[in-house]
């Protein structure tokens, strides 16, 4: 009896303990006012982690694009057809480093947030899909579910994070809307393809987009362009 | 390919063509800010050829014309900064132009986003440290390429060096991630190590290796530490040499001082092949038998022993020795309730005691069993034959026959005191042993309670007594003392064995002297009356022993209880001695066991 009441106190305290730890982790990403000197250092913690997320999500996107496009459309010219086909084109972000360095942070930041809601709607088709192939690839649909989620977990970060470099902005509204379903559910095969190959490819892009984006504003923001 | 035959069918007359397809190879971004294609171009159709490169972007339907067609060398596009879009497909297209025609290669999609290939990290620094107190180390330093923009997190690049001795074959790879210098820890001294560095940037391509970069190692080892280990290696050689001196000259004495050998069982004197072989006599000679238990000391002891008993008087309280307690568990140990008397040397485990160290008071050891053994009725014959005995150095098993329990040995009387006892010559128990060795040892142990065995008993009874009579002229019995009543201040007769007949059955004679000294054991039966015949049973535990010079009969002995017999036994003295009869108190026949008749109940019967 003795022994287990012990043992139960330990796993408690253990517990506690633990939990002190993550609160004190958790604690250094709250919300504090732009400005505040002490909110630097949590800053610098959320970029860092949104762009480990955004980098892994790039990765991961390549790779997806790179298997479906050797498994499934290779040497079929797909690429000629997916030209300006991407539903986020509309969104005018910069297309080079100078452009990208033209722009004030906030916007930078707001075009990040514009474009990863993008991805919501279609990342979640896009893994109800390939779950629903014929033969349908471990490999692609389990990046699939992970890019999804990391995708959302990227977008709560940069919520955070505009919190606090940029307080009291509107809640942004703006987004790409997908209209990309119905091709994903074509009867024709190769149109279904098509519709396939068109989603990883913008989706590797975006996510390209994204990533560079993310990591000139940390350099920008935390180390103040001297990364 | 139509296009190629086409035009290869339009060869003129001098062999001129229009020149083959132009292919784009390669495209390659160094920095993602600007980006090259080259072209290989095709057959050129013997003419000059002209090459224009030519493009559109994803999203714009303008065809642009290469910007710069020399930065790159010949054959070659070089986009700058400001053609240079990212996350932008191009679709470029060669055209090769000659006299006679012109071709267009394949279309190329390119995206700058993923041609990224950055050149070599430069300056690559080496530098051989010598901390204080720590092994020296390589430190590599570069810096990364210098077109790539790594300050503003356009480009993040990652580091990878590898270096050599300058002779070995294979590089030494390490990981450098995202820093521009390397502490590198196991050098081997006094080489020259060669020393290469690349990068890559977060979603591009490994550049190539730097240039080699060299450093000769400093030499670590000093003359001193060159001298110590001399010293070690010299040394423990020495000690190895000493040690191997010293086994090979003492090696066996020295493997017995480590391993000693483990000395086997051993009985002094007991062979054991003997023992396999079953010759007990050569076994039991063996152990000397002829001294056993040594006739000198043993017997000076026996003598001591009856002395004391003796003298001292017979109301000796039994001393409540833990012998006991219990019957003796060692093999060696005869019950001492068994050793009936004052026999000393019937129990080996009395022998060997007293041929090692006489005992102080032998007769409390006896004295107590006598006056025990009433108490413990039937039980007590079991005693007898106890198993134990017969053991190995039971092997006289006529000892174990002494486990009667009162009368075995007669008591030596006071006065009557004859140290010529035969029971105390050893050299007559050896040959008893000898004899009885013959017996069914079998049927000693099994038949412990049932009469048969009682009369196989008293047949082994007799018969140690019979050898002891003939044995030696002198068979006086002893009588018991049982009790102190017993003792009387009259003399008691002698009921002596006379001999032991071919089957066993002992005949009786009365001893008409006191001394009982008697010669020609054999050669006076027919003069002395010879009591071998049962005649009746009285009461139920007396036998009645007759006159049989001829008879051979077995003669069931009576076993005296322990009671203390009234006294007034001693007027049957004088009866005739055909009749014996005792208070009953005084004797009972027992049954089972070895039945030992007692002579006191015959004296107080006869007197």
């Amino acid at each position: 009896m003795d022994s287990k009441w012990s043992r139960r106190t330990g796993s408690l305290l253990l517990l506690l303990v633990s939990n002190l730890l993550l609160c004190k982790s958790t604690a250094s990403l709250p919300i504090c006012p732009s400005g505040a000197v002490n909110c630097q250092v949590s800053l610098r913690d959320l970029f860092d982690r949104a762009v480990i997320l955004s980098h892994h999500i790039h990765k991961l996107s390549s790779e997806m694009f790179n298997e479906f496009d050797k498994r499934y459309t290779q040497g079929r010219g797909f690429i000629t057809k997916a030209i300006n086909s991407c539903h986020t084109s509309s969104l005018s972000t910069p297309e080079d480093k100078e452009q990208a360095q033209q722009i004030h942070h906030e916007d930078l930041l707001n075009m990040v947030l514009r474009v990863l809601p993008s991805w919501n709607d279609p990342l979640y088709h896009l893994v109800t899909e390939v779950r629903g192939m014929q033969e349908a690839p471990d490999a692609i649909l389990s990046k699939a579910i992970e890019i999804e989620e990391q995708n959302r977990r990227l977008l709560e970060g940069m919520e955070k994070i505009v919190g606090q470099v940029h307080p009291g902005i509107k809640e942004n509204e703006i987004y790409s809307v997908w209209s990309g379903l119905p091709s994903l559910q074509m009867a024709d095969e190769d149109a279904r393809l098509f519709a396939f190959y068109n989603l990883l490819h913008c989706l590797r892009r975006d996510s390209h987009k994204i990533d560079n984006y993310l990591k000139l504003l940390k350099c920008r923001i935390i180390y103040d362009s001297n990364c | 390919m139509e296009e190629n035959t086409k035009y290869a069918l339009h060869m003129n007359p001098e062999g001129q063509s229009p020149p083959g397809k132009p292919f784009i190879f390669k495209c390659r971004s160094p920095e993602k800010e600007t980006f090259t294609c080259w072209w290989r171009p095709g057959a050129d159709g013997g003419l000059p050829t002209n090459y224009t490169l030519t493009y559109h972007k994803e999203g714009e339907t303008i065809t642009h014309e290469c910007p710069d067609y020399k930065t790159g060398g010949p054959n070659s596009c070089y986009f700058s900064k400001k053609h240079t879009s990212i996350w932008t497909i191009y679709i470029i297209t060669v055209n090769a132009t000659n006299q006679m025609g012109s071709s267009v290669s394949d279309p190329r999609y390119v995206d700058v986003t993923y041609i990224v290939e950055p050149d070599p990290p430069v300056n690559l620094t080496l530098e051989v440290k010598h901390p204080e107190d720590r092994k020296p180390y390589l430190w590599v330093k570069w810096l990364p390429p210098t077109l790539v923009d790594v300050r503003s997190g356009w480009l993040t690049l990652q580091y990878e060096i590898r270096l050599k001795p300058e002779k070995a074959a294979e590089w030494e790879t390490h990981f450098a991630g995202q820093q521009t210098q390397f502490k590198i820890l196991s050098l081997y001294p006094g080489q020259k190590y060669l020393v290469q560095v690349r990068c890559k940037p977060d979603h591009g391509f490994w550049s190539v290796w730097s240039p080699e970069s060299s450093i000769q190692i400093p030499n670590d080892f000093t003359m001193k530490d060159i001298t110590v280990w001399i010293f070690v290696a010299v040394l423990s050689t020495i000690i190895c040499l000493i040690m191997v001196w010293a086994v090979a000259l003492k090696g066996y004495s020295m493997v017995t001082c480590i391993f000693p050998p483990v000395p086997g069982p051993k009985i002094k004197g007991f062979d054991t092949h003997l023992l396999e072989k079953g010759k007990s006599e050569e076994l039991l000679s063996a152990f000397g038998c002829q001294d056993f238990p040594p006739t000198a000391d043993c017997e000076d002891l026996l003598v001591e022993f009856l002395e004391v008993d003796d003298s001292e008087d017979q109301q000796l309280m039994p001393a409540h020795s833990k012998e006991h307690s219990g019957p003796g568990m060692k093999p060696t140990d005869l019950d001492p309730d068994n050793d009936s008397g004052r026999g000393s040397c019937d129990s080996p485990s009395l022998l060997s005691e007293k041929c090692e160290e006489p005992q102080a008071n032998p007769s409390t050891f006896h004295t107590p069993e006598v006056i025990e053994q009433p108490e413990k009725p039937k039980a007590n014959v079991t005693h007898t034959w106890d198993p134990q005995t017969i053991s190995l150095v039971g092997k006289m098993p006529y000892l174990s026959v002494n486990g009667s329990k009162s009368s075995t040995w007669p008591l030596l009387q006071p006065g009557q005191h004859n140290t010529n006892s035969p029971y105390h010559n050893i050299a007559d128990m050896c040959k008893l042993a000898t004899s009885l060795d013959k017996i069914d040892k079998d049927a000693l142990q099994s038949s412990k309670t049932t009469e048969a065995a009682g009369e196989e008993k008293a047949t082994k009874q007799r018969e140690v007594e019979s050898s002891h009579s003939k044995a030696e002229q002198d068979t006086g019995w002893l009588l018991p003392k049982e009790k102190p009543p017993f003792i009387s201040p009259k003399p008691l007769d002698y009921v002596e064995i006379h001999k032991v007949n071919k089957d066993g059955a002992l005949s009786l004679l009365l001893k008409q002297k006191e001394n009982g000294d008697q010669t020609g054991k054999a050669g006076t039966p027919e003069t002395s009356k010879e009591y071998a015949k049962v005649s009746r049973v009285m009461d139920n535990n007396i036998l009645v022993l007759v006159q049989d010079p001829g008879a051979q009969n077995v003669a069931l002995f009576e076993e005296s209880t322990k009671e203390a017999p009234p006294s007034p036994s001693q007027n049957q003295a004088e009866k005739d001695l055909s009749s014996f009869s005792t208070a009953p108190s005084d004797c009972r026949l027992q049954q089972g066991g070895l039945d030992y008749l007692d002579p006191a109940c015959f004296m107080h019967s006869l007197h």
